[in-house]
Order: C-alpha cells, then sequence, then structure tokens
C-alpha cells in the first residue's frame, strides 16, 4: 500500500495541469485501455449499487440484518448454524451467523454501506482537509507556512490507529457511529495529501499563467480557485483513489477492536471480529466478510493505480494513447510519404 | 473488593469435569479408542501433572495472605492447608465444607459469636516441623498488614477490634480477637454471629505460615508448604511455577487431597485459543495437562462435539454464578415496578443463552441463587417469560405503567467481549425487547469503566447486564451484598445495584446468620431469594455452565458444584 502512495505522490507532483474538458476526455481514453482498471472499475460500481441497494436486495430475499432465528442454531453445540454450509438456502443465500441466527446476506449487504459509506466519507474529509491546509500553506507567508507545514509533520508522524482508538474512546456513544468514525479517520490522516496539494501549489504559483492572472489584481482566494485547484485535481484524485481502500481497511481494523461502528449495526470489519473464532466449526461465517474486504480492496487499489496511470503523461506515452491515435497515424502518414 | 475475587473464582472454578468424562470413556464402548495410555482407568501415583493457563490469576501472589480463593483455590490448596476446606466430591457434594487441618469444622457458641478449632495430630511443615495453632493467627493477622492486600474483606469485617488492625508488622500485640490457649486449639471471635464462619475458614488467609520463616512481601516467592506439595520454583511472580513432593506431608491427616502426580508444571499467561489447541492436540507433555482458568468457547465447543474422541475428553461443572438485568429504581421510567415486570416478561432467554454460547454453556435462570442445593435453590419464575418471551403480558404492563405506545430504553453494557455483560448479550435482548415494543439503545462501555460506573450510587445506570458469583457456595455471600439495606456504600465500591433497603429482608438476613445448621439457613436463603424477586429488581437470565478439555492421559476428574472446574488434587497422570 506505501509503496504505491508514494508511487501515486512522485507521480501526482510531476503531473502537468490539466486543460478542462478535454483532460476529462484524454484521461478517460487512457483509462479505458487498461483492462485491470476497467474490470476494478466495473466490480467497484456493482459494490457500490449493492450497498445503495441493500434494503431492496434484503427485502427480495425476505430478510433483515438484525432479526434473531435462534431456531436455525444449534443451541447445544455452541450456536453452530444448522444444515451444510452455515444453513445456505433459499430462505437464507448465504446462511446465517453462529449463535444469533441473523442472516449473513442481509449483514454483509447492509455491512457494505457502512464500510464503503465509511471510507468514502473519511476520504472526503481527508482530501477536504489536506487541501485547504496544503494550498493555504502554500500562498500564505513564512510563518503561516511554517506553522501548517509542521502541523502536517505531526499529523504525518502521529499514530493513526493509536490516536483514532483515543478519540473514538473519548466521545460519547450518543453520537452517531459510522459518522463519527469517518470524521475521525479523516482527521487522523490527512498529511500526506496536505503534503501533496502544498507541493503542487508551489509549483503551480510559479507557472506564467498564474502570474499573469496575479498581475491582473486577482485576489488570492479567486486565484486559488480558478487557477490553482483545477490544477491540483490530478494528484489529488490519484491520491484519494487509493486512499480510499486504506480507509476501508482502517474500519475493519477499528470495528476489529471493537471501538468502530456499534451492534447491532453491521460492518465488515464487525463481523470477522465475531467470525474469527468460528474458522473452523463455521468457515464460511469468516471467509464472507474477509473476501468482500479482499475484493473491495483489491478492486479500489487497482482503479486507483489506473487512475493514476491515466493521469501520469510519462505513463501514459508509455501506453501508447492519448493522443487519440494521430501521433501515430500521423507517423505512419509520414512514412508512407517517405516511400 | 469483591468484584476481582468473583473473576478469579470464577478463572478457578471451571476444570472439574474432564476426569470423569474421561474415566467414563476408559469403560464405554469397545470401539472407543480414547481411552489413553491402556484400558487400566484407576489412577496411579507418579508422572508430571501441566497445569496451563491463560491468566496468572491463579498463581500471582503466591502468598496465602494475598490470594483471593474460594475454598482454597485449586493451585493454591496444593500447597496450602486451611483449618476446614472443600469437599473434594463430584457435584453437590462437593459444595460442603469439611474438616482440614482441623479436626472439625467448627464448634460454635450458642449464638455463633465464638468459634473453636482445635487441629489434628501430627500435622507438619516441609522442613518437618509441627503445624501450630499460633502459626494460624500469624497467618491470619499478616493477611491484615497493607503491603499484603488482597484478600476477601470478611475477617475484618467480623473479627472483634479488627477493623483498623494494621498487620503484626506494625502492631507487634497482635489481634485479642484470636486465642490459642495451647498448640492445638483456636479461637475466634466474632462481633455477630456468623453461622457460615466454616466456610470463611477454607480461604487461604487460614494457611498456617510460621513467623520465623515470614519474609513478608519475598514470601511469595516460597511460601513454607503444609499440603502435598512444595513450591520449587516460582518465576516472574507466579507465571512459572514448580512443584513437588513434599514428603513430611501424609494422606494420614489429609483425607481430601489425593496427590498422584510426583510433581505440578504451573504455566500461566498463555493464549486461551492456544490452551485449547494444545489440550486437544495432546502431544507430548501436553497429554497430562489441564487448564484450572480456560472455558471451551461456543466455537471450540462446536468443534469438539462434532469428535467423538475429543468430546470424550470435555469435562463439565456447575459455579454458583448468575449473570441478569439490573434496575437502578432511582432512574426513569424503571422506578415504575411495572416498567421492571414488563420487562422481565419480556426477555428471550433462549436468544440471550445462544448468545452466551448456547445451551451446554448456560442454563436459563429465573431465581437470583445459582441452581444448586447448597444456595438453598427454591425454583421459582414470577414473571414467566417462557423461553422466548412474553410480549403480549409486557405490553399490558407497559400500557398500565402509561406507556401504550412503548417505549425507549438504554441498556449499559461492556464491551469486553466475556460472554456475560457483552455487546453480544446485550444485542440479543434488543432484539428480544423489540417484540414488546420496547426500543433499547445500547450503551456499550470500556471494562474498567463499565465496573466503575456500575458500582458507583452517583453513576449507576438504570438498566444494565451484570452478574454475580459467590465466594463459597451458599446464600449469604450471594444475597447479603447486593440486597442488604446497611451494605449500600454511598462513595465507593456499591454492590447493592438495585439500592434495596427493605428492613424485613436485612432482618431475615441477621436471623439466617445466626443459624449454625447450614442446611436449614440454606433453606431460609431460598425464601429470601423468591421473596426479593417479587421486587423485580433484577431479571435472571442465565447462569453459565463450564466445559473444558483435558489432555488424553488425564485421569480421575473431580467437579464439584462449589468450583465447577476439575479439582487438581485428584487428578492423576498415570
Amino acid at each position: 500500500m506505501s509503496e504505491a502512495l508514494v508511487a501515486a505522490e512522485a507521480a501526482g507532483a510531476g503531473v502537468e495541469p490539466v486543460p478542462g474538458a478535454s483532460g476529462a476526455r484524454q484521461f478517460w481514453r487512457r483509462l479505458r485501455t487498461q483492462r485491470a482498471a476497467l474490470v476494478a472499475a466495473a466490480v467497484v460500481a456493482l459494490l457500490v449499487l449493492v450497498a445503495l441497494a441493500a434494503p431492496l436486495l434484503t427485502a427480495v430475499e425476505g430478510q433483515d440484518p438484525t432479526t434473531y432465528h435462534p431456531s436455525l442454531v444449534d443451541s447445544a453445540r455452541g450456536g453452530v448454524p444448522i444444515g451444510s454450509f452455515g444453513g445456505i438456502g433459499g430462505d437464507h443465500w448465504l446462511g446465517v451467523e453462529p449463535q444469533t441466527g441473523r442472516d449473513l446476506f442481509a449483514r454483509l449487504v447492509y455491512g457494505a454501506r457502512v464500510s464503503l459509506g465509511v471510507a468514502l466519507g473519511a476520504t472526503a474529509v481527508q482530501v477536504l482537509i489536506g487541501v485547504v491546509v496544503g494550498v493555504t500553506s502554500a500562498l500564505g507567508n513564512r510563518w503561516v507556512d511554517q506553522l501548517l507545514s509542521r502541523a502536517t509533520d505531526i499529523i504525518v508522524a502521529m499514530p493513526l490507529m493509536i490516536m483514532a482508538l483515543a478519540l473514538l474512546a473519548i466521545v460519547p456513544s450518543s453520537f452517531p457511529r459510522p459518522v463519527l468514525v469517518a470524521l475521525i479517520i479523516g482527521f487522523v490522516a490527512w498529511g500526506t495529501i496536505a503534503k501533496i496539494a502544498r507541493a503542487q501549489t508551489l509549483t503551480l504559483k510559479e507557472l506564467d499563467y498564474v502570474a499573469a492572472a496575479r498581475l491582473s489584481g486577482w485576489s488570492t482566494w479567486r486565484i486559488a480557485r480558478r487557477e490553482l485547484l483545477p490544477g491540483l485535481a490530478a494528484p489529488v484524485i490519484t491520491y484519494a483513489a487509493l486512499m480510499v481502500p486504506a480507509n476501508i481497511a482502517i474500519e475493519a481494523a477499528l470495528s476489529f477492536l471493537g471501538v468502530g461502528v456499534k451492534p447491532p449495526t453491521p460492518s465488515w470489519g464487525q463481523m470477522l471480529t465475531s467470525a474469527n473464532v468460528w474458522y473452523q466449526a463455521a468457515p464460511q461465517y469468516l471467509l464472507l466478510p474477509a473476501g468482500a474486504l479482499f475484493v473491495t480492496v483489491l478492486a479500489l487499489t487497482v482503479l486507483g493505480d489506473g487512475v493514476r496511470t491515466a493521469l501520469d503523461p510519462r505513463a501514459a506515452s508509455r501506453l501508447r494513447v492519448g493522443t487519440g491515435g494521430k501521433r501515430e497515424a500521423k507517423a505512419a502518414a509520414e512514412k508512407e510519404v517517405e516511400s | 473488593m469483591r468484584q476481582p475475587s468473583v473473576r478469579a473464582r470464577r478463572v478457578a472454578a471451571a476444570s472439574v469435569g474432564l476426569v470423569l468424562a474421561v474415566g467414563a470413556a476408559a469403560c464405554g464402548p469397545k470401539d472407543n479408542d480414547a481411552k489413553g495410555s491402556g484400558g487400566d482407568s484407576t489412577p496411579h501415583k507418579g508422572g508430571t501433572l501441566t497445569v496451563l493457563n491463560a491468566g496468572v490469576g491463579p498463581t500471582e501472589n503466591f502468598d496465602p495472605a494475598r490470594l483471593y480463593t474460594s475454598g482454597g483455590g485449586n493451585v493454591p490448596s496444593l500447597v496450602f492447608r486451611t483449618l476446614t476446606t472443600r469437599n473434594r466430591e463430584n457435584g453437590a457434594a462437593g459444595a460442603k465444607v469439611v474438616p482440614d487441618l482441623a479436626t472439625d469444622t467448627g464448634r460454635p457458641d450458642k449464638d455463633a459469636t465464638v468459634w473453636t478449632y482445635t487441629l489434628k495430630k501430627g500435622l507438619k511443615y516441609e522442613d518437618g516441623t509441627a503445624i501450630t495453632s499460633a502459626d494460624i493467627k500469624y497467618g491470619i493477622e499478616r493477611s491484615f498488614a497493607p503491603e499484603l492486600s488482597g484478600g476477601a474483606p470478611y475477617l475484618r469485617d467480623w473479627l472483634v477490634g479488627a477493623a483498623d488492625y494494621q498487620g503484626p508488622y506494625k502492631d507487634k500485640k497482635g489481634l485479642s480477637a484470636i486465642e490459642t490457649p495451647d498448640a492445638r486449639t483456636i479461637v475466634f471471635h466474632l462481633n455477630k454471629p456468623e453461622g457460615e464462619f466454616p466456610y470463611l475458614a477454607t480461604q487461604t488467609q487460614f494457611a498456617p505460615v510460621p513467623k520465623s520463616k515470614d519474609t513478608g512481601t519475598k514470601y511469595a516467592e516460597h511460601p513454607v508448604s503444609s499440603g502435598p506439595y512444595k513450591v520449587v520454583r516460582n518465576e516472574n511472580n507466579g507465571e512459572h511455577i514448580v512443584l513437588e513432593r513434599n514428603t513430611y506431608w501424609s494422606t494420614a491427616t489429609d483425607a481430601e487431597r489425593k496427590a498422584y502426580p510426583d510433581k505440578v508444571d504451573v504455566k500461566s499467561g498463555l493464549d486461551s485459543s492456544v490452551i485449547n489447541q494444545r489440550l486437544s492436540a495432546s502431544q507430548g507433555a501436553d497429554a497430562t495437562a489441564v487448564t484450572v482458568d480456560t472455558n471451551l468457547g461456543p466455537a471450540e465447543l462446536a468443534k469438539v462435539t462434532g469428535d467423538k474422541q475429543l468430546a470424550s475428553r470435555v469435562g463439565t461443572g456447575h459455579f454458583g454464578y448468575t449473570n441478569y438485568i439490573a434496575f437502578n429504581p432511582t432512574v426513569k421510567p424503571f422506578n415504575n415496578v411495572k416498567v421492571r415486570q414488563a420487562i422481565s416478561y419480556a426477555v428471550d432467554r433462549s436468544s440471550v443463552i445462544n448468545a452466551a454460547g448456547g445451551s451446554a454453556l448456560a442454563e436459563a435462570a429465573t431465581t437470583y441463587l445459582p441452581n444448586q442445593k447448597s444456595f438453598g435453590y427454591t425454583p421459582y419464575d414470577l414473571f414467566p417469560a417462557g423461553k422466548t418471551g412474553n410480549a403480549a403480558k409486557a405490553k399490558e404492563l407497559l400500557k398500565e405503567a402509561g406507556y401504550p405506545n412503548g417505549l425507549t430504553v438504554t441498556l449499559t453494557h461492556s464491551n469486553a467481549k466475556n460472554f456475560e455483560t457483552s455487546p453480544e448479550i446485550a444485542t440479543a435482548l434488543q432484539d428480544a425487547l423489540k417484540q414488546a415494543g420496547i426500543t433499547v439503545k445500547l450503551q456499550g462501555l470500556e471494562d474498567n469503566d463499565y465496573s466503575d460506573k456500575i458500582h458507583n450510587v452517583k453513576t449507576e445506570p438504570g438498566f444494565f447486564l451484570a452478574h454475580w458469583g459467590a465466594d463459597w457456595p451458599s446464600g449469604g455471600p450471594f444475597l447479603a451484598p447486593i440486597f442488604d439495606g446497611r451494605q449500600i456504600v454511598k462513595d465507593g465500591a456499591n454492590f447493592n445495584t438495585g439500592l434495596l433497603n427493605d428492613k424485613s429482608v436485612n432482618a431475615e438476613i441477621d436471623a439466617i446468620n445466626k443459624l449454625t445448621d447450614l442446611d436449614a439457613a440454606a433453606k431460609r436463603w431460598g425464601a429470601l431469594d423468591k421473596k426479593i424477586g417479587e421486587q423485580a429488581l433484577t431479571v435472571p437470565l442465565f447462569h453459565p455452565v463450564y466445559k473444558r478439555l483435558v489432555g488424553k492421559d488425564i485421569r480421575n476428574v473431580v467437579i464439584s458444584d462449589w468450583t465447577g472446574v476439575l479439582d487438581i488434587s485428584q487428578v492423576a497422570v498415570k
């Protein structure tokens, strides 16, 4: 993970400002040629769709994620699900949870809402804080820059999990838990994105078109908004795409440690916690959330990698795309003329 | 003070049932190949017994003054003999108190305020010197020293003039409440009648300590043995203890301990899943291993019951323990008895039991007292919820209480994964109460925070999960701390969480404490339990059942209802 992030940072910092509409089209053309990224994008889209449609899907199945079915587990054997493969059948598509008999399909799809929702929310918070701090730092005077840069260093240096654990422990439990988890992950892990935003802004602000804007008397705020932010988009999007899977993993770890979302709200991390003792007696119980996490994190990472490649002009030239084939066509035409 | 003891005891309690099962396996069907090292199931002397423990608790601070035990503990009882001890028998017979160093369980005066004991003849320490009544007095006195704290609070509460005693190091005169008229006689003077004094005399504070060998806080490293084994190695404050035979101990003066193995090797601080994995594999030295503190969890049980050979090595024990919902009647809406009754009717004990590990690990409870004879168990079900809850009756009561559209309450629980007061139990209750129109919000607290909050009258929540285990198998230590109005503690650890201060209940507790006929006392505790139950201050949920594995060559497993776990003093490895 961290290597990919470093790569993204390096790539992002070197990205030339991409002009608006044609840039997006170019990006899409470059992304389209990477088959792995496309498959990953499809998987991610499917997961988002499943998460959004969770109430609908469970209604089709006829179940919900919190109702207990004591008759579906063998109480005398520690509550292991009755039936083969954890009680899989027409009523319970993925079987039931040991001890409670709650429907695992319903818990898995509702768990996707929490896992994806928290990860996306946390990423949004990270991007927001990171960009604001980074740009302010780069545009401000020496003191502002010093102050914000040191603050960023502190955030980067702080052990994320320990900070999150401490913060989660002191907030009253009446606060909506998924929102809290997203906010806390966002607040403790924006350092790297702030550094990227600052470095990129420093590069951009020396460029002629920014100087021109300044000379024509634009306010700093207007320059930041109109001239700098579009230039920041590429590195920030690249980095954010890789932050999402990292945030999913953090949410899972926090729920695994018992400080994430609270029962009976299902989340994949929480399912993993309760399932990890059942790996021998009811393996499917562990495999479902583990598999879901694996697929999601892998898909998002591959997609993030694809986005990085598509935004990186050097990588794009290796892909031999991004010019709409015009260069090749021109070269071929020239060759023809020569012969 | 009693809270840690409850945990320690629970730990101590769980390992006894296995030996029985193993013995049975040996004489079972012919196709059963689980009989261990031979067809002969009679226990023999010799060999090394390995003990694998998760917590260091049972052997930490291995000083008789500092250990908090029930009936003298399991490993401690191999080294420390006490005036009385628990009967080493299976089931209910094992919940009786029997003489150990003394010739009987104690001779009370008319109102049970003076207790006299006579020591057996020929009692010796590991160095061959004689055990005297003065040594027992000294052992008790040193448990009052602040640097040797850790024991139960009873001695300080019960002995005349002991409330402010600071131990023999500071106060050379000693405790005048204990007299030793000669080397074999010891007399205790109590400040109120205590018919259950013989139970208290099983605790390690009643073990003899020779004054000349006392090394203060260092005594734990090598306490002088009066039992069948002596400490030959003690590393990291009890993390690894090795015991070998005390040649001066004799079965002639000890009818309780069998002491079959030549050596006992106690290793603590292991991961509980590792312990169960090692016991089920039973490789090498683990074939003669047991645990005194690690139960099988639900998932492990599911695996073990699917394997005949493993299932035959599981011991089952019952320890007097109750898991329940507690109400604080000073918090709305729980001040209304009808709301408390409605919740009593609405609980679904079958889903709670599943959350606690299923019917093999928990039995439904409708009484506050454990379902054992020695506690005076008197069956009653005042608010019958059936197996899955009576939602109709609960709704009716809520309507009468002024909540025709249901109500929303907050249930406080611990975040610890202990299957007792854990999120799993709370969530099962949340689902069950939904049927009765009661919306339950969960408030999970970090375990220490939870414990502090529920035991402080200022912070006690209105509706929370709780549990209680007794210091000995009787109604006294079960009911008095929880329901005696005079034991409400304003600032400090309070266990009377229902804040009950009922004159008739207090008077009955005093009256029963006067009884020295323990069977008669048990009946009265049972009746009192039912009477208190009418106030619906608690909703009993379940009594836990302990399932534990033993190594494949372990024999003679004895599990009493006193501890609920295998008794190490009875185990043989050959």
